[in-house]
């Protein structure tokens, strides 16, 4: 059989493994005295050893195997853990997943694994580790799960224990003994790791490949005790494709683009939706009402569907970075004690995937310039060790990100010289709000790090976080208090393809504004808008709020239609309110968004374009290039 | 018939309860061990046909016993005897060459099936 097909599979489940092995190996470093560490992580590596082999990977088996006999002595109390030990699990952790990402792009990783290889090897061997630590290649192994075996006569078992049998992962595993006894097996199914789990339900399968009679391999398993039924498969040559245990199993792994494919199809759903529903107002023909109605009330139930399937808890990204924060501040000889809240909340995978490298650029900074070390955070009267917090807030349709650091918070003297420096500001601003401190270091090519370090690098900065922002349809803001800390908050819509938005009309021509960001809509009367240093504002509330004209910025040739007072959209986006002119408002839609690739030189105002009901397209604003 | 067994456990009470199934069926217990390193001791020096081995005892675990065990004899026949919840520890002692289990409170006729399918 080929393996190859299982290979997404297999990275995107080894990653969900080892990724599971750094949390609990940080959790062992809190607390060496802990056993429940040393069982998950041995767990964590079986299983992906068991997984390498299927594939063929022999060095990441090999090497999950040293794990697995290092843990082993760990477990049985022939070994204590020292701190040289959990680096090398880190190492081991690191060497890992290079291995694991280098089999699947098909390189040998022999080479990448052998240093930690010879590591571990030397601490298996390490004298003083108790007497006669059994050497582990004695030790028989579990049953073999030999990598594909080609295309050789073989035959799919599926067995049954009695429902009344006690510790069926046990006997399961001595009915897979057995079946041994009789030729090589493959894909045990579910994998013998979860033999040892008390949830396991006695039934499970693999393939043989012997060319024993059917009724022989009945009379053989049936023999082990406490099996209620084996039913043996066809002989073929190929395993099946689809393990059965997938098909019990409540969740199924479905392929991104797959999600992606379909959203696009309901997209285009929602779209001839709109035109059917524009249809339909032009007759006044009951059925044809009902039908449109009953239309879009499936494709509203699809769509939500479909965008909750997308869905996916923001640990899937965050649990990555305890580990990556330890290491940060190692590195650079800091204390920190991270945190990572919210992490239940569902964000679309798309989302969650862009975000993981900006939060990883915000998280180094907050090691690297925020936090203290323990000596200059005791001299200020700081407890020495440094708070960091990653933190997922649900904000009605928006979900908040913050990194929130108790560190020496960005120097705003530094800012403005280097603001000066690059002619951003007048010379004479002697303060930053934070809105403005934002603004600056958000520009391209602003930074103040005096140095290039190890962690936080050169070249990156602020600007590339804050664009990937908008981007998405997000937005970011920053408070920093001198000597106090600083906090990076992301805004970004919970999914994105379908939006609400609100569309409003400049001449002919239509504009989207994701609800999201509109904070209320008004009409001013032409007496109220008066000029501000040079811009138009409008007093809202007793609060001046600046105003736009889109019809201005788009460089739209006829002026305006005089006399009527035109509608003023209110964008807010964190703090900041901006007003923005418009000809008319034109109603509330979903729309679906269409990604953009803006012609370098065109304004920076346009996120993305829409195509509406009736076929028209409209552009969609994006209110982070506006306010 | 009349096969050889070594009988460990570490409480009286379940070595006699075992010996007494196993000598009403007409098995031979030539020797009892109360700890690993006895059972290792007494296999080495008794030879038996077939060894009932209790997981949790004192002095070495029955899991480690089965290991030294196998390791000086691979066709050892070894019977673990387990409580109910000691699902990983019984993967464990198969993996180390464990050939059957019973499960505590011990019915006789479960624990002679086991014995039988592990000597057949």
């Amino acid at each position: 059989m080929d393996v190859r097909q299982y290979a997404d599979l297999f990275l995107s489940e080894s990653r969900e493994h080892l990724t599971a092995f750094n949390q609990l190996l940080l959790e062992w470093e809190k607390d060496p005295a802990a056993t429940e560490p040393v069982s998950g992580i041995f767990r964590a590596v079986h299983t992906v050893k068991g997984m390498a082999a299927t594939m063929g990977y022999a060095p990441v088996a090999d090497l999950a195997h040293r794990v697995e006999s290092l843990l082993d002595g760990v477990r049985r109390g022939e070994r204590t853990v020292t701190p040289a030990m959990l680096e090398l699990l880190f190492r081991s952790a690191d060497g890992l997943e290079r291995a694991i990402t280098e089999s699947v792009t098909g390189v040998d990783a022999a080479t990448a694994v052998a240093p930690v290889l010879a590591e571990l090897d030397a601490a298996t061997a390490a004298p003083g580790t108790g007497p006669g630590a059994p050497l582990r290649e004695s030790r028989p192994s579990v049953p073999v799960i030999v990598p594909g075996t080609g295309p050789g006569k073989g035959r799919t078992v599926r067995v049954v224990l009695r429902t009344d049998a006690v510790l069926k992962g046990a006997r399961a595993l001595l009915v897979l003994r057995k079946a041994e006894t009789l030729g090589p097996l493959s894909a045990v199914t579910p994998a013998p790791a979860a033999f040892e789990s008390d949830a396991f339900d006695g039934h499970f399968s693999f393939r043989l490949d012997a060319p024993t009679e059917a009724a022989a391999i009945v009379a053989a398993l049936g023999r082990v005790g406490d099996v209620e039924k084996v039913e043996v498969g066809e002989e073929t040559a190929e395993a099946p494709a689809l393990a059965p245990d997938a098909l019990r199993s409540r969740h199924i792994r479905v392929d991104l683009q797959r999600l992606d494919e379909l959203m696009n199809l309901i997209g285009e759903l929602v779209i001839a939706r709109g035109r059917l529903h524009a249809i339909a107002t032009r007759f006044a023909e009951p059925d044809l009402h009902d039908v449109n109605g009953q239309i879009a009330r499936l494709a509203a139930q699809l769509q939500h569907e479909i965008v909750a399937a997308r869905m996916v808890p923001v640990w899937q990204v965050f649990d990555r970075f305890p580990r990556m924060v330890r290491d940060l501040a190692r590195q650079t000889g800091k204390q920190i004690a991270f945190r990572v809240e919210g992490k239940e909340i569902e964000l679309d995978r798309a989302i969650l995937d862009e975000i993981a490298e900006p939060l990883v650029h915000l998280l180094r900074n907050a090691v690297d310039h925020g936090i203290e070390t323990a000596d200059e955070r005791t001299a200020q009267g700081k407890p020495a060790v440094g708070q960091l917090v990653l933190a997922a807030v649900r904000e009605r349709s928006t979900v908040a990100v913050k990194v929130t650091d108790d560190g020496r918070g960005i120097n705003r003297e530094k800012v403005i010289g280097r603001a000066r420096q690059m002619g951003l500001i007048d010379s004479e601003v002697a303060a930053l709000g934070d809105e403005e401190l934002f603004r600056l270091i958000s520009k391209a090519g602003f930074s103040t790090a005096e140095r290039v370090t190890d962690v936080s690098g050169r070249g990156v900065g602020i600007d590339v976080v804050a664009t990937a922002m908008r981007a998405l349809g997000g937005s970011m803001e920053v408070r920093s208090e001198e000597g106090e800390g600083t906090c990076f908050t992301l805004r970004l819509p919970a999914t994105l393809a379908i939006v609400r938005a609100l569309l409003a009309k400049v001449g002919d021509e239509l504009y989207a504004m994701p609800l999201t960001h509109v904070a209320e809509t008004f009409t001013p009367r032409a007496g109220d808008i008066q000029r501000v240093q040079g811009r138009e504002a409008v007093l809202l509330r007793g609060d001046l709020l600046p105003l736009i004209r889109l019809r201005d910025l788009l460089g739209a040739a006829a002026p305006a239609v005089p006399g009527r007072g035109q509608p003023v959209i209110v964008l807010e986006l964190g703090e900041r309110r901006t007003g923005v002119v418009v000809d008319a408002l034109v109603g509330q839609q979903e729309i679906v968004v269409k990604s953009f690739e803006a012609p370098r030189g065109t304004l920076p105002v346009f996120s993305g374009a829409t195509i509406l009901g009736d076929g028209v397209p409209a552009l969609i604003l994006d209110a982070g290039g506006l306010v | 018939m009349g096969h050889r067994v070594l009988v460990c456990d570490d409480a009286i009470f379940m070595r006699t309860m075992i010996s007494d199934i196993l000598t009403g069926a007409g098995y031979e217990v030539v020797g009892e061990a109360e700890s690993g390193v006895q059972a290792i001791a007494r296999y080495k020096e008794l030879r038996p046909d077939l060894v009932t081995m209790d997981i949790v005892m004192p002095d070495m675990g029955g899991i480690e016993a089965v290991r030294e065990i196998v390791k000086a004899d691979p066709d050892a026949k070894i019977l673990m005897c387990s409580a109910m919840g000691q699902q990983a520890l019984v993967v464990e002692a198969i993996q180390a060459g464990a050939k059957d289990f019973v499960v505590k409170p011990f019915q006789p006729s479960r624990v002679l099936e086991a014995v039988q399918r592990v000597l057949g």
